[in-house]
């Protein structure tokens, strides 16, 4: 098939009704194993299933007025950053890329502006969590239990979409982290594998006792009342091992041009991406890029946050690229706990503030600028931040409508309506 | 061959008294029957080290429950002389910032490294446990990553968190306060009049003191920001805490309904400072992470209640509140119900084989994997403590693959000497229960013994004559499985 000659557009529009991964066999190299979690096409017993879904947490609280560039607001943006703003495009160098004349994107995104020129980028800008707490630790747990202001919640909002979807796999790999720890979004009944390295996912013993082990590993942690909660966890440990024995047999080779960063992040959307690829019934994924609480010396079209988006950047143009078309079938969002305060601080950074930006990217994202922008005039302002007109869980539901093909956002988002957006098309 | 409970010990090599006392053991050979209750001592060893070894347990049952605790709790009358033999080989421990930064401009690991190592070697190697085990506290409430801070957390955490673990609560805030890792590290050191960093300000109220909900406001927040403007360091001599006067707000500020007046200057910090310790919700939230810490994840609001009144009692007095917490009922009833942290089961596992390293750092990679090396948790919180974050197969796969690097065998650069921990055995069932003795303090259900008696004797009956080769075969990985099983990642 020669759908590398084709672009994406075209590429998407012809598979359209057939759904991606009925051609995926042909698509992915043949060395990659297959499992049996993965659905054979889009219904299974009648039942739909939806698209991956890649969550990113921008942990720290991420300065959005420095991402996406409101240099339509002049002298209210201006006046409160005098050295860390982006100049307004066409300000010479290290202006922002504009987006929709209002806003621009900060020069190191440049990844970013060509997928939202080819439409699979949806902005959403003054987004964020309605709680006007400036915690990180709070803001963080509210956006990950999807419950803003409950903190009562105990479960995280992903495993109450896991719990409640129509479509449901057994795959150790239905809904993973990736890190040393499970992220509270996944906090809650259905399953969730902490995972860093699918090469290094293996237990480590003498050859010749390795069988040995593993079998009374397996007799301690079924067998006995000592084992409690982590009898389940153990379970899920034997059965990925096996499936990771047969992913970590090949090196994984990204497609042609896909240049993962070398950090922790870049490395985690590399092993999604081969997830993805092999199949093995990945449905959710949470990745993490850390050092986003910027109080001091952030830069601005260069320095320390420049350096972070570039980061950023780079990984999503790389997983994109390296998906391809498999893209048809994914969805990535972007969040951070909160946005930063519009007005500079002594230290040329800023302070925890309110509203924020997400990104959402896909095959089957309309792409372009969702946003009803507040303002950032004195009265507009909340407590001096920028003001939240979409809540984060509008962008959060419509992902889950319309690409996870799950309607009980009662569930998972309890006590929330959510406005239509129309960001997506719907699966 | 019947094994009574009295001639295994001897046939173990050890005694009664060197191992265990009283009725620690409730096993009787006929039945192999194990009882699911933990002796008391047990439990309070477990909760109180950093794993329990023989000496441990002679020690407790020579002192008693109570005078054990009276001994961990003055910890300056204990003698740690393998600790000050290990200080001695570790000298950027002792030094000041003047000769630390001078090593640090040479670009010199061993500032990283020592202070890694060091918190690994003194919590598994002190005997002055529980200490170890508040450092441990300390470390994460007032969490401060490396690698940026080396030089400022090398000295924090000897003149802060060290000097002050069991001292009195406005004492270690003071001194964090005036730290110079923690003004960098929170942005405090550049703040100024004319916009105020609140990052200190806020994580002081919401972490070091009063917590989420405890009764503060955004206004609270900014104008706490106002009364650090000028705490800073390193103005003249580098590193040294100073008070910057050009740098501080000097007008009025309110905080939490009290007045600081204005012209005040370096005072109005102190007085923030005196407001939050004896605030009840700091009690409250001080006394919740303790129970949380040394009780249960759940702890009763009954228990956080009379710890906080201890607390506000006793002026912050850290001694006083654990020894209210460890007195408690509800501590001498959670037998088994904290699961044991990243660091926490390394620890106890080296507490167990007590390997010798060509190069200690080897434990930075199976710490990274597991998600705690020390000083290594970016945001201010520090690590989670409590179940949840670190239950997952992943992790459990993590803790296996720790076990049996730990158990020797594996590494060429890490040397185990079991045949010193684990006495001699004739038969495939003796070694297991000699093992499980060293390892856990005690024996296990019947199920579990049969599983690593068919381990070692690869299949045979319990009975099975174990030869010097067979040991010296099974042996290591016996003791990996040991420290693998869910037994040993509780406590």
């Amino acid at each position: 098939m020669a759908t590398t000659t084709k672009n994406r557009r075209e590429f998407v529009q012809m598979v359209g009704g057939l759904g991606v991964t009925g051609l995926s066999r042909a698509l992915f190299p043949s060395w990659m194993p297959r499992m049996a979690f993965r659905r054979a096409d889009d219904r299974v017993g009648g039942r739909a299933a939806g698209d991956v879904l890649v969550a990113i947490s921008q942990r720290g609280g991420m300065d959005g007025l420095i991402v996406v560039v409101p240099h339509g607001d002049g002298g209210a943006y201006y006046d409160a950053r005098p050295t860390i703003a982006i100049p307004a495009p066409g300000k010479g160098a290290g202006a922002a890329l504009d987006l929709d004349g209002h806003f621009g994107l900060h020069p190191a995104l440049r990844p970013l502006k060509d997928m939202y020129d080819a439409r699979h980028l949806a902005v959403v800008h003054a987004t964020g969590s309605p709680d006007p707490s400036r915690s990180h630790f709070e803001a963080m747990e509210f956006m990950e239990r999807g419950t803003p202001g409950d903190r009562m919640t105990s479960t995280g909002w992903l495993n109450r979409h896991l719990q409640s979807a129509a479509w449901q796999n057994n795959s150790p790999f239905r809904a993973i982290g990736m890190g040393a720890i499970v992220p509270s979004s996944l906090a809650g009944a259905a399953p969730a594998l902490a995972l860093q390295s699918i090469a290094d996912f293996h237990l480590k013993g003498r050859e010749d006792q390795i069988a040995a082990l593993q079998q009374t590993l397996a007799g301690l942690y079924g067998t006995t009342a000592a084992a409690g909660a982590l009898g389940t966890q153990a379970a899920e440990a034997f059965a990925t091992l096996d499936l990771m024995s047969k992913l970590a047999a090949t090196d994984y080779t990204p497609a042609p041009g896909a240049v993962y960063p070398e950090t922790d992040y870049g490395y985690g959307l590399r092993q999604v991406a081969q997830l993805i690829k092999a199949e093995v019934g990945l449905e959710v994924a949470c990745l993490d890029i850390g050092g986003w609480d910027t109080h001091e010396a952030q830069g601005s079209a260069t320095g320390a946050l420049a350096t972070l988006l570039t980061e950023l950047g780079q990984g999503l143009a790389a997983f994109y690229t390296d998906l391809g078309a498999a893209m048809a079938g994914v969805t990535v969002v972007t969040m951070s706990e909160f946005g930063r305060r519009v007005g500079e601080n002594a230290s040329g950074g800023t302070d925890h503030g309110h509203g924020n930006c997400m990104f959402v990217l896909g095959g089957g994202v309309k792409g372009g600028m969702y946003t009803r922008w507040p303002g950032l005039g004195a009265d507009q302002l909340d407590d001096g931040d920028l003001a939240i007109t979409t809540d984060y869980r509008a962008v959060l539901a419509e992902i889950v409508t319309h690409r996870l093909l799950n309607p009980a956002l009662d569930r998972i988002f309890p006590g929330y309506t959510a406005p239509p957006l129309g960001l997506v098309r719907s699966r | 061959m019947t094994l009574t409970r009295r001639n295994f010990l001897q046939l173990s090599g050890l005694t009664a008294g060197a191992l265990v006392a009283g009725n620690l053991i409730h096993w009787t050979a006929d039945s192999a029957a194990v009882a699911a209750t933990i002796d008391p001592s047990l439990h309070v060893l477990q909760r109180l080290t950093w794993g329990v070894r023989p000496e441990d347990l002679r020690k407790i049952n020579s002192l008693g429950i109570s005078g054990y605790l009276d001994w961990q709790l003055a910890p300056e009358q204990i003698a740690d002389p393998a600790v000050d033999a290990f200080l001695r080989t570790q000298p950027t421990l002792g030094m000041g910032y003047k000769e630390l930064y001078a090593l640090a401009e040479k670009n010199d690991s061993s500032i990283y490294n020592a202070l890694i190592w060091g918190r690994i070697y003194r919590a598994a190697f002190s005997t002055r446990q529980l200490y170890e085990l508040m450092v441990e506290f300390w470390t994460d409430h007032f969490n401060i990553p490396l690698p940026d801070l080396i030089v400022e957390k090398t000295v924090d955490d000897r003149t802060v968190i060290r000097r002050y673990a069991l001292g009195r609560f406005r004492e270690l805030l003071g001194a964090s306060a005036r730290s110079p890792a923690m003004l960098y590290y929170l942005n405090n050191a550049d703040s100024h009049k004319e916009h105020p960093n609140e990052n200190y300000a806020r994580e002081l109220l919401e972490l070091h003191t009063l917590g989420v909900g405890g009764g503060y406001t955004e206004a609270d927040v900014k104008a706490v920001a106002r009364a650090f403007t000028g705490w800073s360091a390193g103005s003249d001599v580098p590193g040294l805490f100073y008070f910057d006067d050009v740098s501080h707000d000097y007008t009025e500020k309110t905080v939490l309904g009290h007045r600081l007046p204005a012209a005040q200057g370096i005072e109005d910090g102190r007085q923030v400072l005196d407001i939050l310790a004896t605030h009840p919700a700091t009690a409250q939230f001080i006394s919740r992470k303790l129970c949380r810490r040394f009780v249960s994840d759940r702890p009763s609001q009954g228990l956080v209640d009379h710890t906080a009144a201890v607390f506000r009692a006793s002026g912050g007095d850290i001694r006083r509140v654990l020894r209210a917490i460890l007195s408690s009922t509800e501590f001498m009833q959670a037998t088994g119900q904290k699961f044991r942290r990243p660091l926490d089961f390394m620890v106890a596992g080296l507490r167990v084989t007590r390997p010798t390293f060509d190069d200690p750092s080897i434990l930075q990679g199976p710490l990274t994997t597991l998600g705690q090396v020390p000083f290594l948790w970016h945001p201010p919180n520090g690590y989670p403590d409590a179940a949840r974050p670190w239950l997952n197969a992943g992790g459990l796969l993590n803790r296996w693959n720790t076990a049996m690097l730990l158990a020797g065998g594996l590494d060429d650069s890490i040397h185990v000497d079991l045949d010193a921990r684990v006495p001699p055995a004739p038969t495939a069932v003796a070694l297991v229960d000699s093992a499980t003795l060293v390892v856990l303090g005690r024996l296990i259900a019947a199920a579990d013994r049969a599983q690593l008696v068919a381990f070692v004797a690869d299949g045979s009956g319990p009975q099975t004559l174990l030869t010097s080769d067979m040991r010296a075969d099974k042996l290591p990985a016996l003791i990996g499985l040991l420290l693998a099983s869910p037994y040993f990642q509780w406590h």
